[in-house]
């Protein structure tokens, strides 16, 4: 690996200083499961690395404020996994968290880290898309909220100011009930990256939130409120074609060497059918 | 340019000059000459390099030396006691886990975090535990077998679920779900 | 004392790979040392121009830079079969990796900056990197056709073509009323993937070297070494510390040349630890096209079989056609098939040189073959059980014309493994069941010395050349001498893996080891029980005739001597020990056309049942058995490890395993986040393994070797579940999930709706 200076700010505003002050050449590390590889193999070439980890403002709970839940920049997945709220009540962002590599990548790997990355096959971006989420930023200028779906750009590209961090991630508290599902299409049943990513939530009154990664340069967010993937009355067909119309954005790479875009499209399809009749059957017990 | 570091290794307090961009695998083989951590794919991937930070297994190729500033670390070399063995480096004795034996050190280590966690753990919890773990030599029945052996050993079962347990009772299919619990 | 030989006598080393105290060759420091880094180009095929390494070398604590130019000319080369090998690439990098340069610096720091500063001027040239541009006639030849002059197939890729013909094949096939199946099947690239990635080490030693490699053959490596060092073998010391896996990957040099040329041209240790994508670079499996055509009599008896393969090897020879004539010799199978023609083909390409891996050329073809077998017998209406059966080669049976009779009763391993997967039991919906046997011939000439020395107190060291990469080698011939000696386990050293030191191995490879050094071993105590019975004669003052020395004990009439008691007073106050020498030697047949015949078979069958999700091609496996005539089973516990590590390494290149390919000859997923192997999470739900041992084999006790034999029916077996539980037939593997779609899509859409 190349050299770089190591900075470990415990201060937010001398974090932001030196994120501005390298104009560009200042990577953030928070668990460095992506951010070491890319260095090792070349694509990121950092002057300066901040480790964020230090900064007394970021925090690595998950706490609820003005109905709010709101994830600190620090959380990792294991964390994540750990709390029942989140396994109860954003149950697709728990499954994502949980398929996060390994164990030992978990431990490390923060919610925060993830979706900067910006990975078109980001496990968690899809669950947080359905979940409503949105990002705190901060930075010289102050802090600003960026609902998900304007976070995503493309491929290792986000909506983030030079020199912003991402403090927090939040997603609305909900009083109704909700069924929320994720589901990844993988090479194997072991650790991998994900060829298809899903999330689905169905909540009380019949609005569907369908959103889907790693077919295209970015996660998708589909929202279906003609009430029709809610009803479980609704017939498979009427659904297939109710998913086909949300699935339209779908542009898997014809390059990618973990599948075929014929096989992404077809496997969306399936598993966008499984993961409504799922996510009906939990928002029902 | 070095810094300097404190940390504790295998209960023992250690003091390394380390460059920024080492990572702590390269740290704990080069400069602390512990060899029992070993290298295999670099990307988180393998599992080779695995070792215990502040009471999580973490794959060392992924940290940097630098990261560990004020961390306790424990490698397979911190598992014994003395010449008093873990309970999970006898099973793995026993039941003959080990082969060629290079993905030991790692299997130990993230089977000695996942027993901490969980105690009892069932045997799907053992297999996503050491999932992260590569092996080639083996059909990973024995290194499991001795996970369980070992499990069995420790103590009476609890009667409640350990606190800090992870509930992830995974399906076996790539897209099946965590049943919340 | 209870006997040892035949229980789960705990592992030799085991201890210190628990602790992590096992030193693999990474993890030895050597003073003074230098850091090795290879230099490669980014295509697969290049003619080489300027190197230009000012700038490397101006990078602090560089101390060479070495390509083809520091190097004698003309280029030294080496190989196993063929000297084809440069130490360095020299005028043409052959393959994506091959290395051009390598800088030796005195940090890892240093080195890799410097290699990245290294500037190759190079011209890309096309490559034949698939087996059809490599036989295409205006294909780009890979080897230089003057290294073979008196090679018809000098101006082809052709490295070599093997053909094995018996009885009469024109005249069954043109027999009436026979069932003919034929189809095509390809068997993928794959690699090694052991767990350690090959590290080098290569210093001065006096006036001659000391090499450190974690290879299988260290005397082979010493010779290589010797030769191409101009150096006699006794100033050549191969240290070959335990291999952390190892495959047949590091069975032959690959790197250990340029290093002892770099470490004699600075005077210093040199050391070089691949990384796991250079190891993709460096070894892998030979692909396969392979076309099988079978004619059987209605009631499925086997009249004929015709079979034509062409392994894609790489750049360089290495042992690959030698895996070529081995898995093409039993490619009839464990049957008894009255005409043959077998036609198979090494073929190089510009790609990464294939060497050696469990099953030797062998997987292959069974894939094709027992896959076929499956297919004919669904074409017949047979039991695929049954067809096995009808045909299987019974003890005895010269099952192939001139060499070693069949040497196991294997319907017993058939019959075992229908049992344990309870065959012809009706299957739940959406499963299906696959069964496939495995035949491999073992060694066909071979050499092991063994020495033994029995100390005064009883205990004993035992020099034993055998490369304990995980197979457990130095285990069982520990309890061996243990057994034959009454020694306690406990009380036995085992030396390897230093030519200084260790007496002659030949190699560690075909699953040998039991059978060859094994003997050794055991001749080895022999030798030493019969000079403590002319001992105890001499003390007695009576004829050996009437001592019996055996197991640790010495009987005289009625009376019984512990051996140690014997050596203690025969050596008497001067001390010393009793040293045994023991061997085992096959000698070469030169008109055999494997060079000898097999010194035992490895069987095994393997039965399967699948769980196929029609929608997304995903299989799982709930149960898996794998059955394997071992002969006698010298350490249980380490025969189910390595059978049930072979059957998940052939799970690997089954479901998941191959080396992705872009159009210009490069490699695009080297290393572990895109090659796939499996994981703790990719088992079958329920798999187990048995064996069975009718101490038929040649080595102690009746053993044979054994741990590739369960690799080989994998494929087959889980291909005939799949299409047991869909009806679709794949030939191609891996048998990745969109791969299994794809054959589905392809069965819903052939078939007319109903």
């Amino acid at each position: 690996m190349r050299t770089f200076d190591y900075e470990r700010p415990d201060m937010l505003a001398d974090a932001l200083a030196l994120m501005a002050d390298a104009d560009g050449a200042a990577r953030p590390l928070a668990g460095g499961t992506d951010l070491i590889i890319r260095i090792r193999d070349g694509s990121i070439r950092p002057r300066t690395v901040v480790d964020v980890k230090g900064i007394a403002e970021f925090s690595r709970d998950i706490r609820i404020e003005d109905g709010w839940l709101r994830i600190g920049a620090r959380t990792t997945m294991t964390d994540l996994l750990r709390d029942e709220r989140i396994r109860r009540d954003y149950a697709a962002l728990a499954e994502a968290a949980a398929y996060v590599g390994s164990v030992q990548i978990r431990n490390r790997a923060t919610l925060a880290g993830n979706i900067c990355n910006a990975s078109p096959a980001a496990d968690t971006a899809p669950a947080l898309l359905a979940l409503e989420a949105r990002v705190v930023a901060v930075g010289q200028r102050g802090r600003r909220v960026i609902p998900l779906d304007d976070f995503f750009v493309r491929s290792g590209v986000t909506t983030l100011a030079p020199g912003e961090l991402v403090e927090a991630i939040e997603m609305p508290v909900r009083s109704g009930r909700r069924g929320s599902v994720h589901a990844r299409r993988t090479r194997r049943r072991g650790h991998d990256l994900a060829s298809v990513t899903l999330a689905v939530t169905i909540d009380e009154d019949g609005v569907t939130r369908v959103s889907y990664g790693s077919v295209g340069p970015r996660p998708v967010l589909a929202i279906d409120d003609t009430g029709l993937l809610a009803d479980p009355a609704a017939a498979d067909d009427a659904v297939r074609g109710r998913l086909d119309e949300l699935f339209a954005a779908a542009a898997p790479s014809p390059t990618s060497m973990r599948a075929s875009p014929e096989y992404r499209l077809a496997m969306l399809r399936v598993m966008g059918l499984r993961a409504v009749q799922d996510a009906r059957k939990r928002i029902a017990s | 340019m070095t810094t300097r570091i404190e940390l504790t290794v295998n209960g023992r307090g250690r003091s390394v000059d380390v460059e920024p961009h080492h990572t702590l695998l390269e740290m704990l083989r080069d400069d602390l000459a512990l060899t029992g951590t070993k290298e295999c794919c670099l990307v988180g991937e393998c599992g080779a390099c695995t070792v215990i930070v502040d009471g999580e297994s973490v794959d060392s190729c992924l940290m940097l030396g630098v990261e560990a500033d004020g961390a306790a670390i424990t490698t397979v070399e911190g598992l014994a006691s003395g010449d008093r063995l873990d309970p999970l480096q006898e099973a793995f004795l026993e039941t003959g886990a080990a082969q060629c034996g290079f993905c030991i050190p790692g299997q130990l280590v993230s089977a000695r975090a996942l027993l901490d966690d969980v105690p009892h753990p069932t045997r799907t919890q053992i297999e996503e535990g050491l999932a992260g773990n590569l092996c080639r030599c083996a059909g990973y029945e024995q290194i499991m077998e001795a996970v369980e052996l070992a499990a069995a050993r420790h103590g009476a079962a609890d009667p409640a679920p350990h606190p800090r347990a992870v509930t992830t009772d995974v399906a076996s299919t790539p897209d099946a779900k965590v049943a919340p619990q | 004392m209870s006997d040892v030989v035949g229980t789960r006598a705990p592992r030799v080393g085991g201890l210190d790979r628990v602790t992590g105290r096992q030193a693999y060759v990474a993890d030895i420091p050597l003073d003074d040392v230098l850091h090795v880094k290879l230099v490669t180009l980014p295509v697969a095929r290049a003619r080489i121009g300027a190197i230009d390494d000012a700038a490397a070398c101006a990078v602090p604590g560089v101390q060479l830079v070495m390509s083809a130019r520091d190097l004698p000319s003309p280029m030294p080369r080496f190989g196993p079969q063929r000297r084809d090998r440069p130490v360095i690439a020299t005028g043409e990098t052959k393959y994506h990796g091959d290395p051009v340069a390598a800088v030796a610096a005195e940090t890892k720091d240093a080195a890799e900056e410097a290699a990245a500063l290294v500037k190759v001027a190079y011209e890309e040239l096309p490559p034949a990197f698939t087996l059809e541009t490599a036989l295409a006639t205006d294909a780009p030849l890979v080897q230089d056709p003057s290294l073979r002059p008196d090679d018809p197939h000098a101006n082809t890729n052709v490295l070599h073509e093997h053909r094995h013909v018996w009885g009469d094949i024109e005249a069954a096939e043109r027999e009436p009323g026979l069932v003919v199946v034929e189809g095509s099947y390809q068997f993928p690239m794959v690699t090694q993937f052991a767990i350690e990635p090959h590290a080098f080490m290569a210093a001065p030693d006096g006036d001659g070297i000391a090499i450190w490699s974690a290879i299988q053959h260290p005397n082979w490596l010493q010779r290589v070494m010797a030769e191409l060092l101009k150096l006699p073998l006794s100033k050549v010391r191969v240290h070959a510390p335990d291999p952390g896996g190892a495959f047949g990957g590091k069975q032959h040099a690959k790197y250990e040349p340029l290093l002892a040329f770099m470490a004699l041209a600075t005077g210093r240790p040199v050391r070089l630890v691949l990384t796991l994508e250079e190891t993709f670079q460096a070894v892998r499996r030979g692909a396969a096209q392979v076309h099988v055509r079978t004619g059987f009599h209605p009631d499925g008896a086997l009249v004929f079989r015709d079979v034509e393969a062409n392994y894609q090897i790489g750049a360089y020879a290495d042992i690959a056609d030698r895996t070529v004539a081995k898995g093409s010799y039993t490619s009839m199978g464990p049957y008894v098939c009255p005409s043959a023609r077998i036609v198979a083909r090494s073929v190089l390409s510009h790609t990464v040189p294939s060497t050696a891996f469990r099953g030797f050329g062998n997987p292959q073809q069974i894939w094709a073959v027992e896959s076929n077998m499956n297919e004919a017998a669904r074409v017949l209406g047979i039991d695929p059980l049954e067809l096995r059966l009808k045909n299987l080669a019974k003890p005895g049976d010269a099952f192939i014309p001139g060499d070693t009779p069949a040497d196991g009763d294997w319907a017993v391993a058939v019959r075992r493994a229908a049992e344990m997967i309870d065959w012809g039991s009706p299957t739940q919906p959406g499963r299906g069941r696959g069964i496939a046997v495995g035949l491999k011939s073992g060694p066909t000439t071979g050499l092991s010395y063994s020495t033994v020395r029995l100390l005064v107190d009883g205990s004993v060291v035992v020099y034993a050349g055998t490369s304990d990469m995980g197979q457990g080698a130095r285990t069982i011939f520990a309890q061996i001498a243990a057994d034959e000696l009454g020694t306690p386990l406990e009380w036995v050293t085992v030396v390897s893996g230093d030519t200084a030191v260790v007496p002659y191995d030949q190699q560690t490879s075909a699953s040998r080891s039991s059978v060859f050094m094994g003997n050794a071993v055991l001749r080895a105590c022999r030798d030493i029980q019969a000079k403590v019975r002319a001992m105890a004669a001499d003390l007695e003052g009576i004829d050996e005739a009437g001592i019996t020395v055996e197991r640790g004990q010495v009987r005289i009439d009625e009376r019984t001597i512990p051996i140690a008691d014997v050596v203690k007073r025969g050596l008497g106050r001067l001390g010393g020990e009793i040293i045994g020498i023991g061997e085992m030697r096959k000698d070469a047949e030169p008109d055999h056309p494997l060079g000898g015949t097999a010194a035992f078979y490895e069987f095994n069958c393997t039965a399967v049942e699948v769980e196929v999700d029609r929608e997304t091609g995903d299989i799982s496996i709930p149960k898996y058995v794998t059955v394997s005539d071992v002969g006698k089973a010298l350490n249980p516990n380490q025969v189910r490890g390595q059978d049930e590590g072979a059957a998940v390494m052939g799970l690997g290149h089954t479901l998941m395993e191959h080396y992705i390919w872009d159009d210009a000859g490069r490699i695009r997923n080297l290393g572990a986040i895109d090659y796939r192997i499996p994981t703790s999470m990719d088992l079958p739900a329920d798999m187990d393994s048995d064996i069975v041992e009718n101490e038929d084999g040649p080595g102690p006790y009746g053993a044979k070797g054994m741990s590739e034999g369960a690799l080989l029916p994998v494929s087959p077996a889980v291909a005939a579940a799949v299409t047991d539980a869909t009806g679709a037939v794949i030939r191609d593997l891996p048998m990745s999930p969109e791969r299994v779609w794809q054959a589905l899509q392809e069965l819903d859409s052939a078939e007319p709706a109903s």
